[in-house]
């Protein structure tokens, strides 16, 4: 992670917009241009990086801890081209998962120690299982998930469930034990 | 733990022959011998469900075949369904315009998030599915199959007959001993005897036989759908071999079809030496008890292995590699390093005298009566050792003995550093803490194979401490005994470097 804090370090850029009901630990890791939506929660040692362009998270999402949120330069590519995240409503990424795609839609999980390399696009649904790897050049479609230690697919018929308890518990929870960053609007 | 030891860098040589790591090893101390997978009898103990621990004995689970009937499989990727409940709102039949809510249960995957709702199965208003008909859906065939598991038994019995007829001779004797004795039924005389229940009668086996109708082979298959060709296939509704093979009554092809299967029960296995038939290894009953009853395992016996540091290794070049000996025992053992020939003509001894009387093993006394009503014991020719050396070990004096003191399991938190006097040759022995002793070897690789791994291979002599008593024993001698025993070791020490000069 050290190359990446040292290329942010090159594009002063520090936005950070965070909602409304946002809730997003101060022990959490957050670099460059981001927008967090109402009611997401970002875990106490989650890390979001925007080096490559803004990242844009949408509405009720639970970033857990470990959890790696990175907008990537592509090898090569210009640094002063810009590349936009965007991250939809009542996403899962659970502890330890690496997400670097730039396009997920709603109501997707990332599972333990999964990985969804830079050129996958996530519509919605989805679930990514615990230690998948996707790194190839792709879209999935809906409700696809991806299981096993063979990364086997199928489609499933409905989306997984938005976590509104669990957002609701960690909510009322995590402001007892941790320090929150202050939500702020862009222009203030 | 099992990084430690579960590898394939140290390995010890079985009784018959077979290189594996020391935790793959039972130690039989009855015949004070190492025993791998290979070469005890596997037994099970027990049939049960893994997912919801019942226990059903070995006729029932036959009956059953060998299946839990209250957990599922999920088709999809094999693993337990679990139950998940949900509240579906229902309309009243009595009353149109009120709507009850009604707690339903469906079967979900949590691994691959399959549901019985995939297959359009209906959910279940009870929480323990049982013989719901989901895996019954299918069952045409099984008229047939056991039509033909019924001829193939009598097919059986037949042969039997005849085999019997042909052996009559020597039979005819036997019978007539017992058969004076009172109070003995045929079925007894038959069980004494050692023979399978008595057939019934040939001619009516013929009759049974007659009536079976064998498979007609037809015409008519079949037609292929008409789009086959022309349309495109989605492969992700095409279901996987272990998909089909999981479900052999239907063997679907398309994902539509995947019924969950009832859960197949796993067995509890306890092991036995073929030689001795004693156990090495007896898991407790109960499933969710981890814990055995008799557990012989190498790693509790037989002194550890390990390599600690190692110098470059590089062809024709002397190397020092270190490693440490663990006496894992509670008696205080004595190694002696002999090169892999001499252990060898002392195995070959051993069986020579084995082969002169069984009973003697080792300094044990002749077991007498016991030995003769006992089966004999096949005993096998142990295999040659498949594995090439690439590298000489040069080993300490046979005459230089290592005391390694007993394992203490308080010695570890004992920061005393109380310090035994071993009178030990400091150019062999490095280092010593507790029940271990770092040893120096010199290593030389043959020259030549750069980049090849670096095999070496030695024998050590043990002390063990026998306190198994034989009924035998137990009159003459009372104390344990002392004997020697002697295991190969082959070690991998990693890759040969290019000669720099
Ligand atoms: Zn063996
Ligand atoms: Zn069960
Ligand atoms: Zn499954
Ligand atoms: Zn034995």
């Amino acid at each position: 992670m050290s190359s990446i804090s040292s290329h942010h370090d090159a594009k002063p850029k520090h936005d950070l917009k965070i909602a409304l009901h946002a809730i997003v630990c101060h022990e959490s890791k957050l670099r460059g241009d981001i927008t967090i939506g109402a009611h997401t929660i970002v875990h106490p040692r989650a890390t979001i990086i925007a080096e490559a362009g803004p990242i844009i998270i949408g509405e009720s999402n639970i970033i857990e801890e470990q959890a790696h949120i990175i907008n990537r330069l592509p090898p090569g590519a210009d640094p002063s081209s810009q590349i936009v995240m965007e991250i939809g409503n009542g996403n899962v990424f659970e502890v330890d998962c690496l997400f670097e795609s730039t396009k997920m839609g709603d109501q997707n999980v990332l599972e333990v120690k999964s990985h969804v390399g830079r050129e996958v696009e996530i519509k919605s649904g989805c679930i990514i299982g615990a230690a998948c790897k996707l790194t190839g050049k792709e879209v999935l479609p809906e409700n696809t998930v991806v299981y096993g230690r063979n990364c086997a697919r199928r489609i499933a018929m409905d989306k997984p469930p938005i976590q509104t308890l669990q957002i609701e518990f960690l909510t009322k929870t995590l402001v007892n034990y941790h320090h929150l960053k202050k939500p702020r609007s862009a222009n203030s | 733990m099992a990084y430690l030891v579960r590898n394939d860098i140290v390995q010890y040589a079985c009784t018959c022959g077979q290189l594996r790591p020391i935790s793959f090893l039972y130690f039989c101390r009855h015949c004070l011998k190492l025993r791998c997978g290979f070469c005890v009898c596997h037994e099970v103990e027990s049939h049960y469900c893994s997912n919801c621990l019942e226990i059903l004995p070995s006729a029932e689970a036959r009956l059953k075949k060998n299946r839990c009937q209250a957990c599922f499989d999920c088709p999809n990727c094999l693993n337990t369904l679990a139950v998940r409940g949900t509240t579906v709102s229902v309309r009243d039949p009595d009353d149109p315009g009120k709507v009850n809510s009604q707690k339903k249960y469906y079967h979900a995957c949590f691994f691959c998030r399959w549901t019985t709702r995939d297959v359009g199965l209906p959910d279940q208003a009870v929480q323990t599915v049982s013989a719901n008909g989901w895996a019954q859906k299918n069952t045409s065939n099984v008229q047939r199959i056991t039509v033909l598991l019924e001829h193939a038994k009598l097919l059986g019995m037949l042969e039997r007959h005849e085999r019997e007829q042909r052996e009559k001779k020597f039979t005819a004797r036997f019978r007539r001993n017992f058969t004076h004795l009172p109070g003995l039924t045929a079925a007894h005389v038959r069980k004494r005897a050692g023979l399978p229940p008595e057939l019934p009668a040939p001619s009516t086996i013929k009759v049974n036989l007659a009536e079976f109708q064998p498979a007609v082979a037809k015409e008519t298959v079949p037609e292929l759908p008409t789009d086959i060709f022309t349309k495109e296939l989605d492969i992700g509704t095409v279901t996987t071999l272990t998909q089909r093979f999981a479900q052999p009554e239907t063997q679907p092809d398309s994902i539509e079809g995947l019924l969950p299967s009832y859960k197949h029960l796993s067995t509890k296995q306890s092991q036995r030496c073929r030689e001795c038939e004693h156990n090495v290894s007896k898991p407790e009953l109960n499933p969710a008890s981890i814990k055995f009853k008799i557990q012989q395992a190498a790693y509790f016996y037989v002194p550890e292995v390990r390599i600690v540091t190692l110098e470059p290794l590089i062809g024709g070049k002397p190397s020092e590699v270190v490693i440490v000996f663990i006496n894992p025992s509670q008696h205080p053992t004595t190694l002696s390093f002999i090169t892999l020939q001499e252990a060898e003509e002392e195995i070959k001894q051993h069986q020579t005298e084995g082969t002169t009387d069984t009973a003697v093993q080792q300094g044990e006394a002749p077991l007498s009566l016991s030995s003769l009503t006992k089966p004999v014991t096949v005993v096998e020719e142990p295999r040659p050792i498949d594995i090439s050396m690439t590298g000489e070990v040069q080993l300490p004096a046979a005459d230089v003995e290592i005391v390694l003191p007993p394992k203490d399991d308080a010695a570890e938190y004992d920061d005393s550093g109380e310090i035994q006097q071993f009178h030990d040759d400091p150019k062999i022995v490095i280092h010593r803490r507790a029940n271990k002793a770092s040893l120096r070897f010199t290593v030389v690789p043959k020259t030549d194979i750069a980049g090849e791994n670096c095999v070496i291979g030695f024998a050590f002599r043990y002390t063990y401490v026998n306190r198994i008593s034989t009924p035998a024993i137990a009159t003459s001698e009372q104390k344990p005994q002392k004997v020697q025993l002697c295991t190969r070791i082959f070690m991998n020490c990693g890759k040969i470097l290019e000669g720099t000069q």
